[in-house]
């Protein structure tokens, strides 16, 4: 498991021995640290928005003793069809899941980018940038990646957090369906039935949701 | 009671008084457990000695912070604060000369605003020059720095740095926002920097 503590020293050495400036979102477990929610995570979830900026970040964890890793075992079957899967780098306890331009089918959105909730620069030879999403955009991505305790994980964010905005999680939702995601409604309306038996979450999100999936097939 | 339940009861400002009150406990029974929940992060205390001790409670762990460009900002300007938008924290060497091109960065108004401030405080204007350079950033630095000595002290930028980087474009500070004034004219045409003040704000803002 990787500690609060782990983790910042972790992206201050990765600083140290990036060959450029590199700029990156945290989600999962990573931000949720970064906010408090909780100590420690399995693993660590970034995406980058190109390719090259990945690359970047992936020549420095080699650098660290880094080897990629196999995500057959973290993800289930379909979505390791998707060309967007994670690349993942592994040493001792330590994993790093990285994602380029998209999260499975999920874009790297408008409001993903405008409405951060925190800004962490890691000033080594060059400059880390690691952006932590909202909290709705955290539940969103959790509901996709549907990884073991990932539903623990957002209980544990609702629990917390009673400003949560569950018509931003669903417009983002529907955004990203009208931009290409074919699983994200599904995905989330599983999340919100299952967080449903513990949480009151009201039934207009649902039927949002159902409308816009609806409203895609008519088209 | 569980853990949970109890910070949301004491969520928020409490005094020892009324975290007891608030838990159906004794003063010293209050005092105990507030020193648990400090050691676990959930609590951050103010005052204390003549003052009221009170007790910031949160649902979440209140994390320790390192300073990023809104308390460079809000530390250099008497006149107002900024209310961050985002949490933005440095691990390692941060300096007023990187809080200045975040904030030019940043293209916010009141950002940008606060910055004028800043230029009283620059010690290296080299490291200034060629990271402004660097992140393209120089033209707009010049033209905030003739604005600022318009209304404030500040320490002279060397002459050697006093020229634009970037010619024959015409780049706006915040867009698509451009003073009308003559005053500034003269600071857009050397810089080529589109400026989005008026006099008022400058008198509120930076003097």
């Amino acid at each position: 498991m990787i500690t609060r503590q782990d983790q910042l020293d972790l992206f201050r050495i990765i600083s140290e021995n990036i060959s450029q400036d590199v700029g990156c979102y945290a989600f999962g477990g990573t931000a949720m640290m970064f906010y408090g929610y909780k100590d420690e995570t399995k693993d660590i979830d970034l995406l980058f928005k190109t390719s090259k900026e990945r690359g970047i970040f992936i020549e420095a964890l080699i650098k660290l003793g880094f080897v990629e890793t196999s995500p057959i075992f973290f993800y289930i079957p379909e979505k390791l069809k998707d060309r967007s899967k994670p690349l993942m780098f592994k040493r001792g306890d330590i994993r790093f899941d990285l994602f380029a331009g998209k999260i499975f089918r999920t874009l790297l959105s408008p409001k993903m980018e405008e409405d951060k909730y925190a800004v962490h620069d890691f000033k080594g030879k060059y400059n880390l940038r690691i952006t932590i999403l909202k909290t709705e955009q955290i539940v969103l991505l959790k509901a996709i990646t549907e990884r073991q305790n990932d539903i623990d994980d957002i209980k544990a964010i609702l629990s917390k957090d009673k400003n949560f905005n569950w018509q931003y999680a669903v417009d983002e939702a529907v955004w990203q369906h009208e931009h290409g995601d074919s699983w994200v409604l599904i995905d989330l309306e599983k999340t919100i039935r299952e967080l449903r038996k513990y949480v009151f979450i009201e039934e207009k999100y649902l039927k949002q949701i159902y409308a816009a999936q609806d409203g895609k097939k008519k088209r | 009671m569980e853990h949970e339940e109890l910070l949301r009861k004491l969520e928020g400002l409490q005094t020892i008084e009324t975290a007891a009150k608030t838990l159906g406990m004794r003063k010293q029974s209050a005092l105990n457990l507030l020193s648990r929940l400090k050691k676990e992060g959930y609590v951050t205390t103010t005052g204390g000695g003549r003052q009221k001790r009170l007790y910031k409670i949160t649902m979440r762990k209140q994390l320790p912070r390192a300073p990023g460009m809104f308390d460079i900002l809000n530390k250099y300007n008497p006149n107002f604060k900024l209310n961050p938008w985002f949490d933005h924290q440095v691990h390692g060497k941060y300096t007023v000369e990187d809080a200045l091109l975040d904030a030019i960065e940043t293209k916010s108004f009141r950002a940008i605003l606060a910055c004028l401030r800043l230029f009283d405080q620059i010690t290296d204007w080299k490291v200034l020059y060629h990271g402004g350079k660097e992140r393209k950033l120089w033209n707009q630095v010049g033209a905030l720095y003739d604005i600022a000595r318009l209304t404030s002290k500040t320490k002279k930028m060397p002459m050697k740095y006093y020229h634009p980087s970037v010619l024959g474009r015409r780049i706006s500070l915040i867009p698509p926002w451009e003073t009308k004034e003559d005053r500034f004219k003269g600071i857009e045409n050397r810089w080529g920097v589109a400026i989005p003040f008026k006099e008022g704000d400058l008198r509120k803002g930076a003097s």
